[in-house]
């Protein structure tokens, strides 16, 4: 019965080719443009650590000023990062499975005398930060926990500084020379390009991942500036690089990894016992406010979907909206054109439930038709996004997943569309459409 | 008050031409019921659609009221439609999403009355084929009779100068045909011209006079006296030729 | 005009009229609001930015050599730009205006620590900084060349200071700001000896974009930013010759970007545009699927007709009076789809603002957008209306 519902329906689509090709295209656009901000939407939303979402927790502490709050527009929220002495403290008391606290900088790299130096940025990290946040390796590795002690000038390069620097090669046991100072290289990352970064999303949340990792104590020992955003608020007269590293101001960010949940309970005591010993010593006006974030919240409580991106989604659908509206129109009109010959089927012996699944099949196809129809359209209009505007490059792939649903909404839209019309044109006593 | 002479229609297609009416003659008096019969193919829809200013025609003449038809425009036929002409059709053509009252509203408000005026004239032929009372019903609540009544009361709202009957009892049972036919009698009564198509003997019986179309043309005339069995018919006419509205005339019988 | 039976057959046999009404009420809402978030974003983009853009360019400079001076390449980099044909002014600047990047601090009126603490954009130029970026003075005096500091992580407020004009509003009020001192709650004071036209800042999307502050500091280190001012229509030839002058070998550091003003600014207001783009798409989009929808319900409103209009011109219409049926009908069904869709834009708007913190909708845009519904319908159903009028008088008497 199904076989014989398509092929009537494709009859009936072909005795109608304007109609049918204004409700395909109707469909196809609202698909189109519904699937463009979803793609951009669902890449902007995703979670590139999701396998290791529940055991990964950004830290905050709210050391802010205590006569405002860090967002006034959200009073509750703490700073997303941490001054280095709660940083570093938190890493000495190794309470967490593992932890990674990092920062940024900047350096000149030179490899070889034949390649110009050229600026990279740096990512000043604990060697727990490769594991955690399951960071591929081409070559080579990242460091021990002996090694962020010991601070040895060591260099983890990303696939492109290497490309660079040594032409693509494995380059583990190299030495290069960041602003002058000779570090070896230990590991070469591979193709990495978690989008958002997650871990940093105070500059950026699209931006490339560092071009180079090196252990976070030498930024104290070298004295190493920070990038990235430094923000402080208390009026301490700040004088020499110790000073800064002692002062309020916040720079550094933490990562901790719990591998279970009675360690994350463990883990809040511990951080608001070290906070209110804190207090105890002057520090931390305000009250208590430390938060443990999986990296799903830490990308909400970020917004690191971007308002605009919201608006459109919502427009997208009320759009598809219109053009279903538009579909039901002119199902109508055809239907109800063609009544005679459904009138003629059900005074030859189909039932009304016969008629009514018949022509929903006929709807479920032209929505089909209109889905597939509408993701090439979608395809093009990405490939041009994605010429228009290349910092959307890694927002803009037809994702599979995106893809289905976008089909599965397809067919759904044409069924909705055609409930209405197929009861109306069955529903009408045959008889009405047989007189002449 | 109706002239035509000679009238010729031609409906021409790619591939055929049909002379639907040739050298067409009549002449309709004031305040006459004439009946135009005819088999089907015979040309009656034809004068139908020519004598109510809905088609043209090619050559021949057209007086209407004292007006030459061949001269007017498009518009102008409308407004002499909407002025002189009551149509009535077989299949009623009542508009279904309208009540009856704004079914009969639809001439009038072309003809440029005003809302008390068009008001006046609605109760008024309203009540003369007695449906005062369904305004506000939609066809659909209507039977077929009633709704012949309503087409009829939209056809004289604008009194009209003669009544145009297409089958008006085509759609309906014997009971309803014969409460038209009494309502188009008394219309007639009252002074109003009416020129009606059938094929049906017994309701060409009920005209004044009887017009036979064969092949385009008019083919013979017989009045009949205003009541029916009058007497004797003169002699050397055809017996029943009143009757004959389907196929040939039966040959003059002595 | 006939609107009272139009309007009662409409009520009778509404389902087409519905979805039509349905899907001009939705287009309204959307496009009303659509429209009214780009002129917001186009407002935005086109906020003059108070600085000589056009003319504006950068050169970020990085000294690798071990024991580089930079004191001395400042000084020398200074007096090579400011040799070069074409060249307007240059300076030493720590962040560029629109680039997304830059320093920011808080300012109070007096030393009180209760004091409001307005947030303040800086930007550290040399006595040169105002020219090179384009900015006028209107009270007060510039820097001068001995009120000059070096940039560096030790306590950095500066003992002069020029503010822009929205800046010494909100730190003094109505009152005269030059000559006043402001404080930065460490118990360091600056005078304020100049205020600016305003500017906007690093962050176009700040709160507060025109809050800036000029500190008299000079850059210092490895990493250094200038400024330089073409003639008007000059700036790539003197951007390129810039960029080839200062790279010369072996002066122990290398030119890591020369990049025009426009090129920070346009990725600055890169997602406003893009927005702007996806909405104008959405908004022609919908009015065209709507429009579609229109001369659909039409078609099959003449198509399903046919009948009932031979018999309105049997009974007298005229050509011109079943065009102004269709137009009528069409007429009413916009005006009572726009009517909701007046509602819907309001309700859309009111959600738009709550949730997104957008601004709330401006009548005018409604009432623009309802006229132009109104328009493009009437055109949209001109096309069907004509060949309805078209139907012969003839097709009454048909049995057909």
């Amino acid at each position: 019965m199904f076989r014989y519902y398509c092929r009537l329906a494709l009859m009936s689509m072909q005795r109608t080719p304007a109609i049918t090709a204004l409700m395909v295209a109707a469909i196809a656009v609202g698909i189109a443009v519904c699937t463009i901000t979803l793609t951009v939407y669902h890449l902007m939303s995703a979670n590139p650590i999701q396998d290791r979402n529940d055991v990964l927790y950004a830290v905050t502490l709210d050391s802010w000023d205590p006569e405002r709050p860090w967002d006034e527009s959200r009073p509750t929220l703490a700073p997303s990062e941490l001054t280095y002495r709660d940083a570093t403290a938190i890493l000495a008391a190794g309470r967490a499975d593992r932890t990674a606290i990092m920062r940024k900088a900047g350096f000149t790299l030179e490899s070889s005398p034949a390649i110009k130096p050229f600026l990279v940025e740096a990512r000043l990290t604990t060697g727990d930060f490769f594991p955690m946040f399951a960071v591929p390796f081409e070559y080579g590795g990242g460091w021990d926990r002996n090694a962020d002690r010991d601070a040895p000038p060591v260099v983890v390069l990303s696939k492109k500084t290497n490309d660079t620097a040594f032409g693509g090669q494995n380059s583990v046991g190299k030495i290069i020379k960041l602003d002058s100072r000779e570090y070896r290289v230990i590991g070469v990352l591979k193709n990495w390009e978690p989008t958002p970064k997650f871990y940093d999303l105070n500059n950026g949340h699209y931006d490339s991942i560092e071009d180079v990792y090196v252990p976070f104590a030498l930024g104290a020992r070298l004295q190493l500036q920070p990038s990235g955003n430094v923000n402080c608020w208390k009026p301490e007269g700040i004088n020499g690089f110790a000073q800064f590293l002692n002062s309020e101001c916040i720079w550094n960010q933490v990562w901790v990894e719990l591998s279970a949940p009675q360690k994350l309970a463990q883990f809040q005591d511990y951080l608001n016992g070290y906070v209110m010993h804190e207090k105890s010593l002057g520090r931390f006006p305000r009250p208590l406010n430390n938060h443990l974030y999986t990296a799903k919240q830490w990308l909400d409580v970020n917004e690191v979907v971007a308002k605009d991106n919201r608006v459109l989604m919502g427009l997208a659908f009320m759009f598809l909206a219109v053009c279903v509206l538009n579909v039901i129109g002119l199902l109508l009109a055809k239907f109800l054109g063609l009544a005679k010959v459904t009138a003629l089927r059900r005074a030859l012996g189909a039932s009304r439930r016969q008629l009514f699944e018949q022509h929903l099949v006929e709807v479920g196809m032209i929505g089909l038709t209109g889905g597939v129809l509408g993701l090439a359209l979608a395809a093009l209009g990405l490939l041009g996004l994605r010429r228009l505007y290349e910092n959307y490059d890694r927002l803009t792939h037809l994702d599979l997943a995106v893809a289905l649903l976008a089909l599965a909404i397809s067919v759904a839209a044409g069924a909705i569309a055609g409930i209405y019309p197929a009861w109306r044109v069955c529903r009408v006593p045959p008889s009405t459409y047989l007189r002449t | 008050m109706l002239e035509m002479q000679n009238v010729v229609k031609i409906y021409r297609t790619d591939l055929i031409e049909t002379h639907a009416l040739r050298d067409f003659n009549l002449r309709v008096a004031e305040g006459e019921f004439v009946a135009v019969t005819g088999p089907s193919g015979s040309g009656k829809t034809t004068f139908l659609n020519v004598a109510g200013l809905l088609e043209g025609f090619e050559s021949g003449t057209y007086r209407l009221d004292g007006k030459n038809i061949g001269e007017l425009d498009d518009d102008a036929r409308s407004r002499t439609r909407n002025q002189k002409i009551g149509f009535i059709f077989q299949s009623f053509n009542l508009i279904p999403d309208l009540d009856v009252f704004d079914n009969i509203d639809v001439p009038l408000r072309y003809r440029g009355f005003s809302a008390i005026d068009r008001r006046r004239r609605i109760i008024r032929v309203l009540e003369m084929v007695g449906l005062a009372s369904r305004a506000k019903h939609v066809p659909a609540q209507l039977s077929g009779g009633q709704q012949q009544r309503v087409a009829i009361a939209r056809a004289l709202a604008g009194e009209p100068r003669f009544l145009l009957a297409d089958e008006p009892t085509g759609n309906l049972d014997s009971l309803m045909a014969r409460q038209i036919m009494d309502l188009l009698e008394e219309i007639n009564a009252r002074g109003t011209t009416v020129v009606m198509v059938t094929h049906d003997p017994e309701l060409a019986h009920r005209a004044h006079r009887n017009v036979h179309v064969m092949d385009g043309q008019v083919t013979d005339f017989l009045t009949l006296e205003l009541s029916r069995g009058a007497g004797p018919l003169p002699a050397g006419l055809p017996a029943a030729a009143g009757r004959a509205a389907h196929g040939r005339p039966d040959p003059i019988i002595a | 005009m006939e609107i009272r039976p139009i309007l009662s057959a409409m009520m009778r046999n509404r389902s087409g009229m519905v979805l039509v009404g349905l899907q001009i009420a939705i287009t309204l809402a959307v496009a009303v609001n659509a429209a009214f978030i780009i002129q917001q974003r186009m407002e935005k983009i086109g906020r003059p930015s108070g600085v000589d853009a056009a003319n504006l360019f950068y050169v970020a400079s990085y000294g690798y050599s071990p024991g580089y001076d930079s004191k001395a390449a400042l000084v020398n980099d200074m007096a090579v730009i400011r040799r070069m044909p074409g060249v307007v002014a240059a300076s030493s600047i720590n962040s560029l205006p629109m680039s997304g990047g830059g320093s920011s601090n808080t300012y109070q009126p007096s030393a009180d620590p209760k004091a409001a603490k307005i947030p303040g954009n800086y930007f550290e130029i040399s006595e040169d900084g105002l020219k090179s970026l384009g900015v006028k003075l209107v009270a007060g005096r510039n820097f001068k060349s001995d009120e000059m500091t070096y940039n560096g992580l030790d306590n950095f407020f500066p003992k002069q200071l020029m503010m822009s004009s929205t800046m010494a509003r909100a730190v003094f009020g109505d009152d005269r700001a030059v000559g006043k001192l402001v404080y930065d709650g460490t118990g360091a004071v600056a005078e304020v000896i100049g205020v600016t036209e305003d500017m906007l800042g690093s962050w176009v999307d700040a709160k507060h974009p025109k809050n800036i502050v000029f500190h008299p500091v000079l850059q210092n280190g490895p990493r250094m930013t200038y400024v330089v001012r073409a003639e008007p229509g000059k700036r790539d030839e003197v951007m390129m010759a810039v960029e080839k002058t200062l790279r010369r070998p072996g002066a122990g550091r290398f030119i890591v970007w020369v990049r025009s003003q426009d090129h920070y600014t346009e990725l600055s207001y890169r997602a406003d545009h893009r927005m702007v783009v996806f909405l104008w798409t959405l908004i022609v989009l919908m009015v065209s699927v709507t429009a579609l929808g229109v001369v659909g319900l039409a078609t099959f409103l003449v198509n399903a007709r046919r009948k009932q209009i031979g018999t309105r011109r049997a009974i007298g219409a005229r050509r011109v009076d079943i065009l102004r049926y269709f137009m009528i009908e069409n007429g009413l069904l916009t005006i009572i789809g726009v009517a909701a869709g007046a509602a819907l834009s309001f309700v859309f708007s009111y959600w738009l603002s709550n949730a997104f913190e957008l601004p709330p909708l401006k009548l005018s845009f409604v009432l623009w957008g309802i006229m132009v519904l109104l328009v493009l319908g009437q055109i949209a159903v001109f096309i069907p209306a004509r060949r309805a009028a078209a139907i012969p008088p003839a097709v009454a008497t048909r049995t057909v």
